[in-house]
């Protein structure tokens, strides 16, 4: 399968869950069963706005135990490049969508003795798909789920009833925050680490795991943000023999794609290192906002993540 | 068949300390007890409180003088519990995991086959490469599980031996077992019985 393969997927259902975030029920077109998947893997969705396609990852939430649907949470972005509004505002019951087949790029530890699950807001996504295969395991587990006010907590209704006593909830309006040093320093030996969320819960967590002397092994987090925008620049493919230019709000890669150049991605976050591209010139800096080079790396010029970096510069040319 | 250049040989190489664990767990048989004074003597150039967040287990060779627990009991360490066997080593060690937290760093030092033993236990705990250390020294004899009728024969110095089960000749691979801490056994003679190759003393 290449990664630009897609599946034709119908909307079944579409719920307003909380003001800011909506649940879709995806069935396959053609009818039957969807591809399998494990908790924590994400699709790609093909969303085709007015001016340009985006494709936007988002988490399976469904048990991987039930195939005749997915369901997705999408999070309407106050700042939102376009796709989480199109999502809310243009796709209803009925509507049809191209999804990429799921991939898992957090996936839980199969050998843990304790699994600790830290999301903050629509970082749940993940974790229900999870919950669904740990609530039938027998190896211990926690959530604890951070969220701005009761009325912007989604789907906690359905965990609390799920999860009672497995489960804390964390109001930021009620002065209620996670304290993440004493939570991590009490864990026991064998514990695995997840956190989901946006970058500060993300950036929380995994300081104070190290902080406490977790092992990198033992932590697994995924972060959920849109790729930050920057300058318009201009980008030279030389194989393609084509220019694109950039603009402030979308990406290299999408750009690079609407010019018909094809990428291989997985997460488009920054985090698979699927979509490395060779630099093969640039006059000016290149703007790394991956998680996934290296300091060496990043500091010889010679390699970009277009998913989410970019550059600031005269001229840019790709081995593309 | 493959005997030697195999990948799941354990690789060891000589303790660091990490004072990225917030606590430490040293366990060491025989000359073992060197390489854990040393890092703990790097504990006290670096960070002399992690001392007291450390526990060591340690067993003196059977016969050989104990030139290291008297050392290790002067080092600020917070427990150190002596043995003189393995499976009173082991059960401890096994225990003090059950109530041990993340952030926990095993150091191990000795003898392979004892350094399997410990290694074992460790990966039931979920212990994994960047929490754990090792670094061998002392005998290289072999734990070698017959893969014919699974039974271990301890202490194995040479490149062919004979099973404790079953009392088939067995050649020693470099295949190694985690999760048996144990060498791989083959029958040497199966296509010709009693055509052994030349019986030497590999692992001394």
């Amino acid at each position: 399968m290449s990664h630009a393969d897609t599946l034709a997927v119908r909307v079944v259902a579409a719920e307003q869950v909380t003001p800011q975030v909506k649940r879709f029920t995806l069935a396959p077109v053609e009818g039957g069963l969807l591809p399998a998947f494990s908790g924590g893997s994400h699709i790609i969705v093909v969303i085709r706005g007015a001016n340009r396609v985006h494709r936007n990852p988002y988490s399976l939430m469904s048990s991987p135990a039930s195939l005749e649907h997915y369901e997705i949470g999408v999070r309407r972005m106050e700042a939102s490049r376009g796709g989480s509004h199109f999502m809310h505002d243009e796709v209803r019951v009925g509507s049809v969508l191209d999804i990429a087949h799921p991939v898992n790029l957090f996936a839980l530890d199969k050998i843990a003795r304790k699994h600790l699950l830290i999301a903050g807001g629509i970082g749940i996504t993940p974790f229900l798909a999870h919950l669904a295969d740990l609530r039938s395991g027998n190896v211990p587990y926690e959530l604890h789920y951070a969220v701005p006010a009761p009325d912007q907590a989604p789907f906690c209704e359905e965990l609390t009833e799920r999860e009672a006593g497995r489960m804390r909830m964390y109001h930021r309006s009620l002065g209620d925050r996670i304290d993440f040093e004493t939570l991590l320093s009490q864990q026991p030996l064998g514990t695995h680490l997840y956190v989901c969320g946006g970058p500060a819960i993300v950036k929380n967590a995994v300081d104070a795991a190290r902080g406490c002397g977790w092992p990198d092994s033992h932590v697994h987090w995924e972060q959920f943000s849109a790729p930050p925008p920057g300058d318009a620049f201009d980008a030279y493919l030389a194989k393609s023999n084509l220019n694109v230019h950039v603009v402030p709000d979308q990406t290299l890669l999408e750009s690079i794609e609407a010019a018909g150049v094809e990428v291989p991605y997985l997460c488009r976050g920054g985090v698979c290192g699927f979509c490395r591209t060779e630099v093969v010139a640039v006059e000016g800096e290149l703007v790394h906002n991956d998680h996934y080079l290296s300091a060496e790396e990043r500091a010889s010029g010679k390699v970009i993540m277009p998913c989410v970096s970019r550059a600031r510069c005269k001229k840019l040319v790709l081995n593309l | 068949m493959l005997i030697t250049g195999i990948k799941s040989k354990p690789v060891y190489a000589p303790l660091q300390p990490d004072l990225g664990g917030r606590y430490h767990l040293m366990v060491g048989h025989g000359v073992g007890g060197g390489p854990l004074l040393r890092v703990l003597q790097e504990f006290q150039a670096s960070e002399p409180s992690a001392a007291g967040r450390t526990q060591i287990l340690y067993m003196t060779e059977a016969g050989a003088p104990d030139e290291f627990s008297a050392q290790m009991r002067s080092a600020g360490v917070a427990n150190v519990r002596l043995f003189d066997r393995t499976e009173a080593l082991l059960g401890d060690f096994n225990a003090i995991l059950g109530s041990s937290l993340m952030g926990t760093r095993l150091y191990v030092a000795g003898p392979e086959s004892f350094m399997g033993l410990v290694m074992r236990i460790a990966l039931q705990f979920n212990l994994n490469k960047d929490e754990v250390r090792a670094e061998e020294c002392g005998t290289l004899a072999r734990r070698v599980h017959c893969i014919h009728c699974r039974a271990v024969t301890e202490s194995v110095k040479t490149n062919i031996a004979q099973c404790s089960g079953c009392s088939r000749w067995l050649v020693v691979r470099d295949h190694y077992s985690r999760r048996l801490a144990a060498y791989m056994g083959v029958m040497v003679d199966a296509e010709v019985p009693g055509e052994l190759p030349p019986i030497k003393e590999v692992f001394l």
